[in-house]
């Protein structure tokens, strides 16, 4: 259950499953050749803008459009009631268990509920026109009372939202086993606080886009869209518009970023299709960062009233959550994230827990997902309940967390939140991470320093992942209009390589490599002899996407299958070219030759074209070397680690340094380490970034944002981030083709928690205990003020 | 509102550009939508993300908040001057580090850091990541971009 794979890496050509390969995607990115969508300007292409409203809740009395068409080159006008008779809402690829579906439509039909929301679209020749066009709009708005938060939203006089709701309460989903009542009045001790996560934006480099193109009479559609998942948006897309999804081609050639804030349509992309369709010119959309700000879905913000009480020993015994997202207007395709409840036993192994996750609705700009979906905000509550039972306990947290891991010869691991931990040792992680960063020097250290009144503080989180889905049979059962699974065609080519079609478009994950990887492995062939086309929906076999750490997955399983049966004909082909039983041949760098006498052998090119032609074939097989597969998951892998953290803080200002970061983590079989790091260093610097800096700031009584730009919303530079250490065990996953967990969304997991557990452990003297994030100067210095002023 | 047009006359990659443009039209719209050179990127439209960055005289600077008329005279360059079939060697440093996921701010970092090289100081780690925050990276955490603007800083000519 536990093997550890100890191939040295150096042993592993660049080009097979487990090299550190380059990036296929490379040559034409650093030449700046990536064809995002802005990249793209056809002939007679026009221009959208969308008036969005300035209030967080407004009734929309009246719109005067007469003087913005009367601007030349002004091509379109649409009102909502140009838009709420021909368009359907917009569909959510994954519903909320039990929830009632809020779906907007692309322009609100009286009331707008966010600061942000379009309101009216503008088409005209250029951009700088189609604003114009918007300032030149008469909206008369009557703002309505707002609420800016979940307590306000739940306060028994708040105005509802949705009246047809009765309610600003979404959905109340509990989970549980055991019973945590009885755990908690058993318990040594128990700790319990509200722990407040912070509102961020996912912020990728390119804002979302798209660019649509409507050939009328021929009826076509075709969408370039900077998503995660074409395949998705083309059916979201046919449902809005309602059009047939047959005519909707959706290509993703290159994206800038996406990490699940482009999963699904926006009101936007339907808009734009429609202007597109009318005009019968195509018309392009670039968000800019204002709009951004405002009307991209945003993450994570949620309120967690939690308790945890463990026995003397340190042994937890119970655990609940209830926790509250500020899910904003309505849903988004993939709001609210999930996995707060799922995951939220992480790595430890009690049997009383209860969670329950509460969905409100308030006047924001809708959440939606963003690597991790959910799982940051559950580590972080979680672990620092955890370091706060430790510290009353006076147990070390590395003996405490010792004392409470599921062990692996408890594998498979059934949890209360209803997950199934596939494998792992999860102790051996954490015992790496603390021999890595010195644990136990670091806290010699930290008593010296104590007495020369300097402040170092050592802190460790640690996390279970879900990554994948537990099959497309899972997901329907949840009402999801999406399945688990991948599907590929493998063709081979007259150069003697494959095409490999995949609809997961690049969005930076590095899957043109790494499936380049598995084919050429599965194969037989040097990577240089596969070429991956993707994300585009025409050519491509239906797919789910890029998401929920699942895409390599399921989409090394369908290469896998698809790769295995052209290997197998091509097999077969040459046994009858070379007039040899098929039994003695292998193939291996793109050629096919007797294991016994290697003088007796075919290229893979000839191979390939004989059966193109179809000349000399044995009895029965069919011209072509190609095949489609598709592969599903049979359960979720599951990828663990743990997060440590060294830093210094100064009491008197509350400024403190991360002086050392590492990440021991396990993702199973590697497929590339380089791109594998490049995941786990992308992911921690947003988790660092998250909380350390960012934050979407409402004000409570205008109920709009206050920092919605570049400049005010600090996402880490350069300049900012620490050197991230990383180190990692190969655990094989049992429940996976080739043993492979997923790792983009790991690195989000821990860290917040790792640096607010450091810096309660070195203010220990102080007695601080940490319950939101971000966690800057400001409030580090607060806490210690209001110790003292205890004192 | 049109707007009456202005001529600006400059230097784009080493070649001569005479065009007239509206007085908003900013320098990296410009180059993007008028030139074709989509190798630079828009991130913000406001001086922060740097994903606009190109060399004018030879400095790096933000294309999104300078007007195309204001660059009359200069000499402007952009990624696809070092563009060949063979990798220039920054745009090699940046592969073979992995010091870009998205690709979408590389052409940004590859052009500073041309310039750095230009300046042929030596410049340690920590001053490095000074250098290099006018440019933003959403997917890497810049760990990688460190490492590929070091090596090709440290490369023999």
């Amino acid at each position: 259950m536990t093997d550890v794979v100890s191939i040295p890496e150096t042993e592993i050509a660049p080009g097979r499953v487990g090299g550190r390969m380059e990036r296929v995607e490379d040559e034409r990115l650093v030449r700046g050749l990536g064809r995002y969508v802005d990249d793209l300007d056809p002939p007679r292409v026009v221009h959208v803008a969308f008036a969005r409203c300035p209030y967080p809740h407004a009734r929309i009395a009246s719109i005067d459009a007469s003087q913005a068409r009367a601007i030349e080159g002004v091509l379109e006008v649409l009102l909502p009631d140009d838009v709420l008779g021909r368009t359907g809402p917009i569909s959510i690829l994954r519903p909320i268990p039990e929830a009632p579906r809020v779906m907007p439509y692309a322009l609100p039909r009286e009331i707008a509920l966010y600061e942000g929301q379009p309101v009216v679209s503008v088409c005209a020749t250029s951009r700088a026109i189609a604003e114009d066009a918007v300032a030149a709009l008469d909206i008369d708005y009557e703002p309505l009372p707002h609420l800016s938060d979940v307590e306000k939203a739940l306060a028994e006089d708040a105005p509802i939202l949705h009246p047809e709701l009765g309610t600003n309460l979404l959905v109340q989903n509990p989970r549980g086993d055991g019973n945590p009542e009885a755990g908690l009045a058993e318990s040594e001790v128990v700790v319990d606080d509200r722990f407040r996560i912070n509102r961020v934006s996912g912020l990728p480099m390119e804002t979302r886009a798209i660019l649509a193109s409507y050939v009328p009479g021929v009826r076509e559609l075709e969408v370039v869209a900077s998503t995660q998942a074409p395949h998705l948006f083309r059916k979201q897309l046919s449902d809005s518009l309602r059009f047939p999804e047959a005519d909707i081609r959706v290509t993703t050639h290159d994206c800038g970023g996406a990490f699940g804030l482009k999963l699904g349509i926006f009101a936007e992309d339907v808009l734009v299709c429609l202007h597109a369709m009318d005009l019968g010119r195509p018309a392009k959309w670039v968000e800019d960062r204002m709009e951004f700000f405002r009307g991209a879905t945003q993450a994570r913000e949620s309120l967690h009233v939690a308790r945890m009480g463990a026995s003397s020993d340190g042994t937890i015994l119970a655990y609940t959550n209830h926790y509250y997202v500020d899910l904003g207007a309505h849903n988004s395709p993939m709001g609210s994230p999930m996995l707060s409840s799922l995951m939220f036993q992480g790595p430890y192994s009690f049997t009383h827990g209860y969670v329950e996750r509460n969905v409100v609705l308030t006047n924001k700009v809708p959440v939606g997902a963003y690597r991790g979906y959910g799982q940051p905000e559950g580590c972080f509550v979680r672990e620092l309940l955890l370091d706060r039972i430790a510290r009353k306990l006076r147990i070390d947290p590395l003996e405490i967390r010792r004392r409470n891991f599921i062990r692996p010869d408890q594998m498979p691991w059934q949890t209360p939140g209803g997950a199934k931990y596939d494998s792992g040792d999860y102790q051996r992680c954490m015992e790496m991470a603390a021999e890595t960063i010195g644990y136990g020097e670091a806290r010699e250290r930290q008593r010296a320093l104590r007495d020369e009144g300097r402040y170092l503080g050592i802190g460790l989180a640690c996390y279970v992942e879900m990554t994948g889905y537990p099959g497309s049979k899972f997901l329907g059962k949840h009402g999801a209009e999406y399945g688990a699974h991948e599907g590929v065609v493998v063709r081979a080519n007259r150069s003697g390589g494959v095409d490999v079609y995949t609809g997961v478009p690049p969005i930076g994950q590095s899957t043109e490599t790494a499936f380049t990887q598995v084919a050429a492995t599965v194969i037989g062939l040097d990577a240089a002899k596969v070429r991956v086309i993707a994300g585009d929906t025409q050519g491509t076999p239906v797919n789910t996407g890029s998401f929920a750490s699942r895409t390599l997955i399921a989409g090394s399983g369908a290469i896998e299958r698809a790769g295995r049966e052209i290997r197998d004909k091509a097999l077969r082909v040459a046994a009858f070219m070379l007039d040899v039983p098929v039994d003695g041949l292998e193939l291996a760098d793109s050629v096919i030759s007797s294991v016994d006498d290697p003088e007796i052998s075919v290229s893979f090119a000839d191979v390939a074209i004989n059966a193109f032609y179809g000349h000399r074939l044995p009895e029965g097989e069919l011209p072509g070397l190609e095949a489609t597969a598709y592969y599903d998951p049979i359960s979720s892998a599951f990828s663990y680690g743990t997060a440590a953290a060294l830093v210094e803080v100064d009491p008197e200002t509350g400024e403190f340094s991360l002086d050392r970061f590492l990440f021991v983590h396990d993702c199973g079989r590697q497929v590339n380490p380089m791109t594998v790091e490049g995941q786990l260093h992308g992911g921690i610097a947003q988790a660092l970034g998250a909380a350390l800096f960012e934050e979407l700031v409402y004000d409570g009584d205008s109920g709009q944002l206050i920092n919605g730009s570049m400049i005010d919303y600090f996402m880490p530079t350069t300049a900012d981030l620490p050197k991230i250490e990383l180190d990692h065990t190969e655990v094989l996953s049992p429940v996976t083709p080739m043993g492979i967990r997923g790792i983009g969304e790991s690195g989000t997991i821990p860290p917040g928690a790792a640096v607010a557990n450091a810096l309660c452990d070195a203010l220990a003297p102080f007695e601080v205990d940490i319950n939101r994030l971000p966690l800057t100067a400001e409030y580090v210095w607060r806490l210690v003020a209001e110790s003292r002023a205890h004192a | 509102m049109t707007q009456t047009l202005i001529d600006v006359r400059l230097t784009v990659n080493g070649e001569p550009v005479e065009r007239a443009v509206e007085p908003r039209r900013s320098l990296v719209d410009f180059l993007r939508h008028d030139l074709g050179l989509t190798g630079t990127h828009v991130g913000c439209e406001q001086g922060v993300c740097g994903m606009c960055t190109v060399l004018l005289d030879g400095e790096p600077i933000k294309s999104c908040i300078m007007l195309a008329v204001q660059a009359d005279g200069a000499e402007i360059t952009t990624i696809e001057a070092l563009n060949g079939e063979e990798l220039h060697p920054a745009q090699r440093a940046f592969k073979e580090a992995h010091g870009l996921q998205c690709g979408y701010c590389t052409p940004a970092f590859i052009l500073t850091s041309v310039a750095l090289r230009e300046r042929g100081l030596d410049i340690p780690r920590e001053e490095l990541k000074e250098e290099l925050a006018g440019v933003l990276c959403r997917c890497t955490g810049y760990q990688n971009i460190l490492t590929a603007v070091e090596t090709y800083l440290a490369a023999d000519d």
